[in-house]
């Protein structure tokens, strides 16, 4: 697979990101 | 005077599905994006950054007209079910828009040979950014719980007129950005079908992540309101 730095990079940029608001909602909610 | 923290709909216990379906639905579109659809002739594998790019900016999209829509349901009823829906919706929207930008600048490097140009369709993303973080921002401005989501549904209104100059700014302008693939006016969608459908799954998967994480976020909006209104008595 050509350029997978990049590709890798973004994924993980994306679904990481996605993963930290979805933690930091739960943690929100823990606290009530 | 605000009587009632109650839903304008009937309530439905989607919040624990919707999760289990967003995961599900993440993991398979990402190998079908990376493993399933075919190596693109022009671009080779690097165009995959598309299956989460493109989403991204859809579904920033929409989280964007969904503020448009609750602010105008705050104006005209007063419920703050539709403010928690509109600052629920502003997040994620300015999620959705950071990720579409990164995700966008590691696809432009190996393909045009720079991280970031002062293209019209990066400025006016960047500026619908910014507007939506300065909308976050009005909202921690006030204590007041009227005149803050009043304040925001004022400019949840007026920033949507930026979403169509984001889309077309690529036909209005010369522009380095790729012209609209999918949603193109009076035209098909200039893609492999493998790819559209990948596509499809992918833009799929985005709103059910979209969805989960607005029902969550508007939970803990809604617990805090209630808070709010119920020391205010």
């Amino acid at each position: 697979m050509t350029n997978l730095p990049f590709i890798v990079a973004a994924y993980i940029v994306v679904w990481g990101g996605i993963a930290a608001y979805a933690i930091s909602l739960a943690r929100r909610r823990g606290q009530g | 005077m605000i009587e009632t923290t109650a839903s304008p709909f009937p309530a439905i216990r989607l919040r624990p599905w919707l999760g289990i379906a967003a995961t599900a639905a993440s993991i398979l579109v990402t190998w079908m994006a990376l493993f399933w659809a075919p190596t693109d002739a022009v671009q080779g594998d690097v165009y995959r950054v598309m299956f989460v790019h493109v989403p991204a900016a859809w579904l920033a999209y929409l989280a964007f007209v969904v503020v448009f829509l609750a602010s105008i349901g705050w104006l005209w009823t007063r419920r703050p079910w539709f403010d928690a829906l509109a600052v629920a919706s502003a997040e994620i929207g300015v999620l959705f828009t950071g990720l579409c930008i990164v995700a966008g600048s590691i696809w432009a490097k190996p393909t045009w040979g720079v991280w970031w140009t002062w293209d019209p369709r990066l400025v006016t993303t960047s500026i619908m950014f910014f507007m939506y973080l300065g909308y976050l921002i009005l909202r921690s401005l006030s204590t007041d719980f009227e005149r803050r989501a009043t304040r925001a549904a004022v400019l949840g209104i007026i920033a949507v007129v930026d979403i169509p100059i984001v889309h077309l700014s690529v036909l209005w302008m010369n522009s380095l950005h790729q012209l609209p693939t999918v949603m193109r006016i009076g035209g098909d969608p200039a893609l492999d079908a493998s790819m559209g459908m990948t596509l499809g799954f992918s833009v799929l998967a985005f709103t059910l992540v979209y969805f989960a994480l607005l029902a969550e976020r508007m939970h803990i909006e809604r617990a805090r309101q209630q808070r709010v209104l119920e020391a205010r008595r």
